[in-house]
């Protein structure tokens, strides 16, 4: 994993250095479909930088992709490193959502268990008495299907506890609503242990 | 010689039609014998690459050719050179004989040694498709999502799961790459800004253009066969519905309307369009005109069909299959409506053709691999590390 890192920071220095295009993507609010360009934006570098695009053929130099990943996998099983609980600082971007954040759902269910709605109940509190507040309700599915119809399905999820919030007062303007589908899980394994932790409503402000 | 070409021709479709003709329902197993022997001997000349070898594996991929040593029986055999010279660094040069030692093809190249490995690809589809009559793969290449530690890779590699490039690099996800029908442009979903939306990528120039980011879910894009629309899925209206846009205007048209999820959608030759809907309970694919109208369902099979793809023809949809709570490859053949499971199963998933149709790839939810329309051919991608979502790339660029 270190090397790993390593390579990726070499790599971002050398499209500092060598203007490959880079790219940031607004997350400004956009009502409809509004096409825009940002095919040359300015140079990206900032902390927070999501995004590098490189154009094909021009990758940096002296990189080898192929050896990168061998270096990845160095001593783990082909496709485990990348789901290491230890290796996985995407990880703490889902676990920093505290379990009084966290609604969980049945299988192939949106449903509002009945054990969740103390839960909804306090978020749906804090909101209405902090009227400034915006909650992303972000969804989420287990891997079992295909990864975009899990996207419509942690949309479901996501909808319904929406709806729940809705119905007990707070404004429609204070949420938004994404899914990730099965596209950022917090537990890795391949029973129902895992399926269980997966499929779950982040409410996150 | 050319009447013993046309005999060969004749004999391998017949062998072909046999293979068809023997096809059972539920293929899971791969046939490991056939294959049309062929000996390629070491190139002479010091090539940095061991281009023989090259071909061989390429051959050996296709499912369609067994290489065989020097020395033992074969239908074909290709001898060649590599040596320093001509005006750009390395002259190639390489035949394909035939029975009675007829020469097929007599061809060289002039290259710089930073293109022995792609001519060796050429030699490859040169020799698949004089000896197959079909266009080759050997040349071509896929796109994939990468996963590993903090973050999300488009991928572009080679067919032979080498010379792999990382063309995007995100902290948030990347899904459903899908190639423009002339091999410039990949259109997915990023998350990045932690919402969904449609970027169109020019491969060649890093450009990137976002298309759609509409509240909900912008997802599954697909290119219409001219290349000038996207079809794909947005959720503003309340669920997800599938939407096609012109990529010169900005007001996508809603194709579907149905409180269930519609999903997944993929363009026909024809201009109909197939998508996964959950309208019948479970999903399922359905089949819209190029304006949409009622749905006409496609698949009846196990419990769960999802993730369309169509054939370069027209002819074949390929699905993520699940029966028993296993997920599959499976084929439909439009043509006659047979159904066919062709992976053994477990987490199988995003199935795409390659461009002469011969075979499809997807993702096991870890790995790559490719199987053949009729099953009989399977691949495993040499990758590393988690990769999904794969797209193989068109012909041309």
């Amino acid at each position: 994993m270190q090397p790993f890192i390593r390579t990726l920071i070499a790599v971002a220095s050398l499209a500092l250095l060598f203007g490959c295009a880079a790219t940031g993507e607004s997350t400004e609010e956009q009502t409809g479909v509004q096409p825009d360009f940002t095919g040359q934006p300015e140079w990206a570098g900032q902390p927070g930088q999501e995004v590098y695009s490189y154009p094909y053929g021009q990758a940096p130099s002296g990189w080898d992709a192929y050896d990168f990943y061998d270096t990845t996998m160095a001593g783990a099983s082909p496709g485990i490193a990348a789901v290491q609980p230890g290796a996985q600082p995407g990880q703490a971007v889902a676990g920093a959502v505290s379990a009084d954040r966290v609604v969980y759902f049945d299988f192939d269910s949106a449903q509002i268990r009945a054990d969740s709605r103390p839960i909804i109940d306090a978020n749906a509190r804090a909101l209405m008495g902090n009227p400034q507040i915006i909650t992303q309700l972000e969804g989420h599915t287990d891997e079992r299907g295909s990864r975009e119809y899990n996207i419509a399905l942690g949309e479901r999820r996501a909808n319904s506890v929406r709806q729940y919030m809705i119905a007990m007062g707070v404004s429609p303007q204070q949420i938004r609503v994404v899914s990730y589908g099965e596209e950022r899980p917090v537990a890795f394994g391949r029973d129902e242990q895992s399926f269980a932790r997966n499929r779950r409503v982040e409410i996150v402000y | 010689m050319n009447r013993v070409f046309l005999l060969l021709g004749f004999l391998l479709l017949i062998h072909g039609a046999m293979a068809q003709a023997q096809q059972t329902i539920d293929i899971t197993k791969g046939i490991e014998d056939g294959g049309i022997p062929i000996a390629i001997a070491p190139f002479g000349g010091g090539a940095p690459e061991n281009l023989a070898g090259i071909i061989a594996a390429n051959l050996q991929r296709s499912g369609r050719f067994a290489p065989r040593p020097p020395g033992a029986p074969v239908d074909y055999a290709v001898v060649g050179q590599a040596r320093p010279g001509g005006s750009r660094g390395w002259v190639v040069q390489f035949q394909l004989t035939g029975a009675q030692n007829a020469s097929l093809l007599n061809l060289s190249f002039d290259v710089p040694a930073n293109q022995l490995r792609p001519v060796a690809h050429r030699i490859s589809d040169l020799i698949y498709e004089k000896i197959t009559g079909r266009p080759g793969l050997a040349g071509t290449r896929i796109a994939f999502v990468g996963r590993s530690g903090d973050f999300w890779f488009l991928v572009v590699a080679d067919a032979d799961s080498r010379n792999p490039q990382v063309i995007l690099r995100s902290t948030q996800p990347i899904m459903s790459p899908a190639w423009s029908p002339d091999g410039r442009r990949l259109a997915y979903v990023s998350f990045e800004g932690r919402r969904s939306q449609i970027v169109v990528h020019d491969v060649y120039t890093g450009a990137r253009r976002t298309v759609s980011a509409a509240p909900g879910i912008n997802g599954a894009p697909a290119w219409s066969p001219d290349g000038r629309r996207l079809a794909f899925t947005l959720s503003r209206d309340g669920n997800p519905e599938i939407y096609a846009l012109d990529l010169t205007g900005q007001t996508p048209v809603r194709l579907t309307d149905n409180s269930a999820i519609d999903t997944e959608p993929v363009w026909m030759p024809d201009g109909g369009i197939v998508f996964t809907s959950d309208r019948g309970g479970s999903p399922q694919l359905y089949r819209i005109g190029p304006g949409g109208g009622v749905p006409q369902r496609l698949t009846f099979e196990g419990d769960y069909n999802a993730r369309p793809a169509v054939s370069p023809d027209g002819r074949y949809l390929a699905m993520m299959h699940g029966r028993r709570g296993r997920f599959h490859i499976a084929v439909l053949d439009l043509a006659n409506r047979q159904f066919r499971v062709l992976t053994p199963g477990g987490a199988d998933e995003s199935p795409s053709f390659a461009p002469n149709g011969a075979m499809i790839i997807y993702s096991t939810g870890q790995r790559l691999a490719a199987v053949s329309v009729d099953g009989s051919v399977k691949q495993d991608f040499a990758i590393p590390g988690s990769a999904r979502d794969p797209a193989w790339a068109p012909y041309g660029r």
